[in-house]
């Protein structure tokens, strides 16, 4: 067991990983020397040599293409996208290539591999460094979506993707980088896929909640001393469709919080679900608190973010309904 | 056997197979006419540098094609069937019916399954051969793609790629001319193959009319593949002879043709380079044709008979173990 924060973890499972498997290898920019411009590749170029640690050009339609031509021929690449506001020009591969490998060739081939891309905001990125765009790649059959909020799920969350035989979106909040600390088993564990966890134990509210939020959600509720049930999802795709229906019928008031914009993000399918299937449970509206309409502003950014203040806005609503 | 002896045999076979090709690609298409099959890319035109190429490789080298590479197909020893199970999405497709005609995958030939996106497979190709040189495999990667294909950014970035990692691979321009409706001298201001010099890699154009030189320079350039001095872009110039696919009418925007038989028709180029060599002759050239057309018309008719998929198969294959999302849904469905 050793304390550490989200880029050591992942750091030191990525060099777990290629210890053991002479076929896993990573490639992306400036992940060599430089360790990644968040330094979770740090020291694993100098360890392993640039033949497992690559360093790409500057495209990431070719990062992830020749990542799932690696996959189909036997290895298992983790591939780093830079920031996730950069992935788009990659976005046909991803969802016309990796995701549909499987199905279209009738399972001949199969593309087992990682993308691993930090997101959202919270580190004065502006527009392009902080976007938080998962609903795109949920919106995806054949996509796997999962996002730790701590060292410990990083590790397990990677160890289970690599294990997967699928490709996995792997969503890392970079404001949490380097902002919380666990402690994380030296050797192999899993966080399984599919899997929420619930972190707060409360009986007079649900919070859902995932990735990037779940340390803000917490503390506003511990500081406000709110009777709130955290659920933080770890897989956007699959969702635990349990954990969502045991919360929401044993307190029948649900909130979701994510940083993403509100219309279409991970909120509305929730919503949706809790709808379809526990209507009855429910004592109030389903809210969600999330980032606005708007692209992501530099400046102002702590408008945009979803924080104590609109959280608390929303229990009590929720709270004082009916 | 005598080298000229091993060349006949191979020359034949190689025309062989253009013409099961291209009888074929007229059954289907007049299938389609008919409403027994739902759409088709026709190969017509492009039989030549299509099999010139696969002579060139070895079983175990490695296919990132696209949706009209028919004669490559057949020339390598994939099955007929599995083309025209393919084209009716039938049970037997090894797909199990799910992309629509003309995407074929055949993973004992390392034929990789097909995507309607043009250029996209170009990078899995990168990808797919620094997986053979960092497995130590001697195998090489051919990919093609059309005239079209190489204003995409996945051209640039494959090449690009490429070149930096001097990997394995033979980027063949199947340059028909053009895509769907747009000449190639409005799809590029420069000639294909020159585009290869801002990668760092060789690249060569020729006659894709005249099988023997697109495989020589195919054979070339999978020796230096092999042999570690990487990719080569490869212009092949034919013609389409057909539609782009059985959904438009070139007569609407294009003039020029190749009719089928004439001095340009790649069929006809590779029957006068064989009578030339005394390897073939007309009685021969009949007997091929006759039984291609027996064994088109038999083929077509055996997997006709054959049953569509059950409806689950459209739902399976989308993750190893299905979400209970798709479950649910498919619940509903069935």
């Amino acid at each position: 067991m050793t304390e550490m924060n989200m880029v050591q973890a992942l750091n030191s499972t990525l060099d777990l990983l290629m210890s053991k498997d002479s076929s896993v290898v990573l490639l992306g920019e400036d992940i060599g020397k430089d360790g990644g411009v968040f330094r979770v590749t740090d020291g694993l170029q100098a360890k392993y040599g640039p033949e497992r640690v690559i360093d790409t050009p500057l495209v990431e339609l070719g990062i992830v293409g020749m990542a799932i031509g690696m996959a189909v021929n036997g290895m298992k690449p983790i591939a780093e996208i830079q920031f996730q506001d950069f992935i788009y020009t990659a976005m046909d591969q991803i969802i016309n290539q990796m995701a549909k490998i499987r199905y279209r060739s009738g399972g001949d081939y199969t593309v087992p591999m990682v993308l691993r891309t930090p997101y959202g905001g919270g580190i004065k990125g502006g527009l392009y460094h902080s976007q938080s765009g998962e609903t795109y790649f949920a919106h995806t059959a054949g996509l796997t979506v999962v996002t730790p909020s701590n060292p410990y799920d990083a590790k397990g969350l990677l160890l289970s993707s690599m294990q997967l035989g699928d490709p996995v979106i792997f969503l890392e909040p970079k404001r949490l980088y380097r902002s919380i600390k666990n402690d994380v088993p030296d050797g192999e564990y899993t966080v399984p896929i599919g899997e929420a966890k619930k972190i707060r134990e409360g009986n007079s509210i649900s919070i859902i909640t995932y990735g990037s939020m779940v340390p803000t959600v917490l503390s506003t509720v511990e500081k406000n001393n709110v009777d709130a049930e955290i659920i933080d999802l770890r897989t956007l795709l699959p969702m635990d469709l349990n954990a969502i229906m045991d919360t929401v019928k044993k307190t029948g008031r649900v909130m979701i919080v994510h940083e993403a914009p509100r219309t279409l993000g991970m909120g509305a399918e929730i919503s949706a679900i809790i709808s379809e299937r526990a209507i009855d449970s429910l004592l109030g509206p389903i809210l969600r608190v999330t980032g606005p309409d708007s692209p992501f502003p530099y400046r102002m950014e702590d408008y945009y973010l979803p924080n104590e203040k609109r959280i608390m806005k929303a229990v009590n609503k929720l709270m004082t309904f009916g | 056997m005598s080298e000229e002896s091993d060349e006949r045999s191979k020359f034949i076979k190689a025309y062989t197979a253009m013409v099961l090709s291209r009888t074929l690609d007229k059954k289907i298409m007049s299938a389609q006419r008919q409403g027994r099959v739902g759409f088709y890319t026709p190969t017509m035109g492009q039989e030549a540098l299509q099999i010139g190429a696969s002579m060139a490789l070895e079983s175990d080298d490695l296919i990132y094609g696209y949706y009209r590479d028919v004669p490559l197909m057949l020339h390598r020893g994939v099955p007929m069937e599995n083309i025209i199970n393919q084209i009716m999405g039938n049970s037997a497709d090894e797909a199990k019916g799910r992309q629509m005609p003309s995407h074929y995958t055949a993973k004992a030939f390392h034929f990789m399954s097909v995507q309607s996106p043009v250029a996209t497979n170009l990078p899995l190709a990168a990808g797919a051969a620094y997986a053979m040189v960092y497995q130590k495999k001697k195998s090489v990667v051919l990919t093609t793609f059309g005239d079209g294909s190489t204003s995409t950014p996945d051209f640039h970035a494959a090449m690009n790629l490429a070149g930096v990692f001097n990997l394995p691979v033979i980027f063949l321009c199947e340059n028909n001319g053009w895509a769907i409706s747009l000449p190639v001298e409005k799809q590029t201001k420069v000639e294909i193959w020159t585009k290869a010099e801002a990668y760092g890699i060789r690249g060569i154009r020729v006659n894709g009319n005249n099988f023997v030189e697109t495989y020589n320079a195919v054979l070339e350039a999978v020796k230096r593949a092999r042999e570690g001095k990487g990719a080569t872009l490869i212009d092949a110039i034919s013609f389409r002879m057909g539609p782009h696919s059985t959904s438009d009418d070139p007569t609407k925007y294009r003039s020029e043709t190749v009719e089928e038989g004439s001095e340009k028709d790649p069929l006809v180029v590779t029957e006068n380079i064989l009578k030339g060599k005394k390897y073939i002759d007309d009685k021969m050239i009949d007997g091929i044709k006759t039984k291609a057309q027996k064994l088109v018309d038999d083929k077509f008719n055996e997997c006709e008979k054959i049953k569509p998929p059950e409806p689950m198969t459209a739902f399976t294959d989308v993750y190893k173990n299905m979400t209970w999302m798709l479950k649910e849904e498919v619940e509903d469905i069935l």
